[in-house]
């Protein structure tokens, strides 16, 4: 990439687009570098998310775009050799790396829906209070109130209802899938990530899923990792392209997929490469 | 290609059809090394395979031999004699008891500072009845010592037919005949043998009568204690001398019913070793081969030995899979595996020389006399034993927790931390739970470990064949015992090879198999429900 690429893309990163400069950011990104050892992940990456949106992360694989979103709740703390030499996060305007941030009140605001669907092996009634039992929530009427309110906000309530107790194991994969969005705003959140939620899921769980995320955005700003590019066209309302590590295109979703800036962007979205 | 034939098809062809291949007794290379893997997976097998049919031959003649050691006992009148000897050997602990106490009152005034007169006079009516009470068995024992005497007898000269009986037949077996006729065999008639000891009857009950009277008489002049901890000595010495009393009619009626050629049923064989209290070789008076004492010995090293590796080895396996950093990890891991590294009779001589003393010292330590079963009185004992096997059972713990450990998806930890667990909920509520069948299969794997280990409960234990007692409580822990592998490697060197002693051996090593696969079994039961759950 030469350097009036690299200008160009910062220009357009600081401002995605100008209907978004008017959004509130949820989640600002500055000139981010992070190293898995010696490996440098991400290069200077830049970006603003806008609250109750739905922004989706594309790119082929090992792009950074999973690092980036697991940067958000800081699930790379787990990994020994991770770590950030250079920018800032901030969520609601404060750096998630101040020395007085407690990780754990982060993750509560910033929930995560894995890749692979993974409900504790434990009942689904379980699964959907741990996050509040942990908080020390004993209410049992509180957390039925909770239970009934995330199964039903995930889409779910009707499906289960009748068998809460038993393993959440014992679900179809788009069902567990859901078990674990229902997980996440259990415990209120205001931001969602998700990486690849339906990368292991048959078309029509896929398109539950979608639907969910239509009806989250209301209440939840919502960052998606997807290796799927109609799934980012249909259920995203921005959309940042990165390759190598790098942040290459961010901008409205039509407009990547329609209009793209940038000829990498192109060559992906039309399938050369990737 | 070419449709005709190039000069290297002929050589291709003759390649294909190479039949001055390599054999070795008509095999191909191949073959040589598939029956060479192959055989020695069958070797493994049929050794293990030999292993327990010799176990299960030499063993099995136990049962035959027992059945005739208890046949005997009844047949030469030594089990009614026993019923005599009973109230002597109860009475004779009630006499220990009597002297402990003793030992407990002089102490106590000398530590007041009184001299040796002084207490010796404050303690004769004390002596007084502990005289009276220590002489009420003569008369009983006098005629147990008779009866002793015919019903040995009456068991030599059978042992004598028995021994002559073999000697002609290996005469016979070696083709001299001559000298087979010479060795005159005469079977002994124990019915006429027994008369005398039946006849001994009434001189048993009127000794009996004299004993029960003198008994009670002594009783009554026991004198009050100084102490509510002494009265209670003396109150449950009290209560057993008048529950003997009590007991000797329904004794002198079963004397009385007692017939030598009562038929024992066959399942005593099995019985009085399974559920026998008592292991005695080499008596002069009844061999008993009961495996209890040597069972409990092993299950109390066993418990003692997991109560203090199970928390150290799932503790230490959690932390170096969960919280350890890598450096850490990287030396806790080696220098857990290396304590397996430690030969056993290393640790033993180490629980001899160093930590039984250090052990008792720490007993005697006056603050911590409170503590039950302190100050203790052997060196060596189950707890010294159970505190080297726990050593021997973390490294086995450990690692097999660890890998339960790291087997649980990695997911389910990385679900809980976004949720907002701390690292200690998410240990104890996700990886704790979902690991806990691999868990338990380590613990009983180390439990498969400890009762099989055998120097150092050799060395460390004791080696006293009594089952403990219990109702000391905790300090039943610090008795010490026999137990299973100990008694084997003890006595196997010394027992006449196919005697019922070799065999009783034989039969505890079976015990100590059988226990053993059953671990391994569930052990491995468990883990494979385990493996299921998670996939």
């Amino acid at each position: 990439m030469n350097p009036t690429d690299t200008k160009t893309m910062q220009s357009a990163t600081a401002d995605p687009d100008s209907a978004d400069a008017a959004a509130p950011a949820m989640i600002e990104v500055e000139n981010l570098d992070f190293f898995y050892g010696q490996a440098q992940a991400l290069h200077d990456v830049s970006i603003r998310i806008p609250a109750n949106k739905v922004t989706a992360f594309i790119g082929p694989s090992g792009c950074g775009k999973s690092t980036l979103l697991r940067c958000f709740n800081r699930m790379n703390d787990l990994i020994d050799v991770a770590r950030i030499d250079a920018g800032r996060i901030k969520i609601h305007g404060v750096d998630i790396h101040h020395a007085d941030v407690d990780v754990i009140a982060l993750r509560r605001q910033v929930g995560m829906v894995f890749q692979k669907s993974n409900p504790f092996p434990k009942s689904i009634y379980e699964n959907i209070t741990y996050g509040l039992q942990i908080q020390g929530v004993k209410d049992r009427k509180q957390l039925d109130e909770v239970v009934e309110k995330s199964l039903r906000g995930a889409a779910l309530w009707d499906e289960v209802k009748d068998r809460l107790h038993t393993s959440g194991l014992g679900l179809s994969g788009g069902q567990q899938q859901r078990l674990c969005i229902a997980r996440a705003i259990a415990v209120e959140p205001s931001i969602i990530l998700m990486d690849e939620p339906c990368s292991a899921l048959d078309p029509i769980a896929t398109s539950k899923v979608e639907e969910l995320i239509q009806q989250l955005k209301t209440k939840y700003t919502i960052v998606i990792v997807t290796h799927n590019m109609q799934q980012a066209g249909r259920c995203s309302d921005q959309t940042a392209f990165f390759y190598l590590g790098k942040l290459i295109e961010y901008s409205k979703t039509e407009k990547i997929f329609t209009n793209p800036a940038q000829k990498q962007t192109e060559d992906y979205i039309t399938g050369r490469f990737g | 290609m070419s449709p005709t034939p190039s000069p290297s098809a002929r050589p291709i062809s003759e390649a294909l059809l190479n039949r001055n291949r390599f054999r070795f007794l008509g095999l191909t290379p191949g073959e040589i090394i598939k029956y060479f893997f192959n055989g020695n997976a069958v070797v493994a097998i049929v050794v293990l395979a030999l292993i327990t049919i010799f176990l299960f031959r030499e063993g099995a003649g136990f049962f035959g031999q027992n059945m005739q050691n208890l046949r005997i006992y009844r047949l030469a009148g030594l089990e009614y004699v026993d019923f005599i000897r009973r109230q002597v050997d109860e009475h004779t602990a009630m006499n220990r008891a009597l002297n402990e106490s003793r030992l407990a009152q002089f102490n106590r005034l000398t530590a007041a500072g009184r001299t040796v007169e002084e207490v010796n006079t404050a303690l004769a009516p004390f002596d007084a009845f502990a005289t009276a009470f220590g002489d009420s068995v003569e008369d009983v024992r006098g005629v147990l010592s008779d009866l002793t005497e015919v019903a040995t007898a009456i068991k030599q000269k059978d042992q004598v037919n028995r021994d002559r009986l073999e000697q002609k037949a290996m005469l016979l077996g070696a083709g001299k005949s001559d000298e087979a006729d010479k060795i005159t065999v005469t079977p002994v008639d124990f019915a006429k043998e027994t008369v005398t000891l039946k006849g001994t009857f009434p001189a048993c009950q009127a000794a009996n009568q004299q004993f029960a009277g003198k008994l009670q008489a002594a009783l009554a002049t026991a004198p009050a204690m100084p102490e509510a901890k002494l009265q209670k000595q003396i109150d449950t010495v009290q209560a057993q001398a008048q529950a003997l009393i009590a007991s000797l009619p329904e004794i002198e009626r079963q004397m009385q019913e007692w017939k030598h050629d009562a038929p024992i049923p066959l399942s005593r064989s099995f019985t009085s070793f399974l559920f026998g209290r008592q292991w005695l070789t080499a008596s002069f008076w009844q061999d008993w081969y009961g495996i209890i004492p040597l069972f409990v010995g092993s299950l109390l090293v066993s418990i003692i030995a997991l109560t203090i590796a199970v928390p150290l080895g799932v503790s230490a396996a959690i932390y170096v899979s969960e919280i350890a950093s890598v450096r850490e990890k990287n030396f806790i891991k080696p220098c857990i595996e290396f304590i397996s590294a430690i030969p056993s009779v290393v640790l033993g001589f180490f629980g001899i020389a160093m930590l039984g003393t250090a052990l008792r010292a720490l007993s005697q330590v006056s603050w911590l006399s409170w503590f039950p079963g302190f100050p203790m009185s052997e060196r060596l004992n189950s707890l010294t034993a159970g505190c080297l096997l726990a050593l021997m059972a973390v490294p086995t713990i450990f690692s097999l927790a660890e890998d339960a450990l790291n087997n649980v998806p990695k997911h389910f930890k990385e679900a809980s931390y976004a949720l907002g667990a701390n690292r200690f909920q998410t240990i104890v509520r996700i990886l704790v739970p979902a690991s806990l069948s691999g868990i338990i299969s380590a613990i009983l794997l180390g439990f498969g470990r400890v009762i099989g280990e055998t120097m150092v409960v050799l060395l460390c234990a004791g080696n006293r064949i009594a089952i403990p007692n219990f109702t000391e409580g905790l300090g039943a822990f610090f008795q010490p015992v026999h137990t299973m592998t100990g008694i084997i490697a003890q006595e196997m060197g010394e027992v006449v090879t196919g005697s019922i002693h070799y065999r009783a051996l034989f039969m505890v090593g079976i015990v100590l198999f059988l226990l053993s696969l059953g671990i391994n079994y569930v052990a491995q039961l468990i883990v494979r429900r385990y493996r299921i759950s998670i996939g």
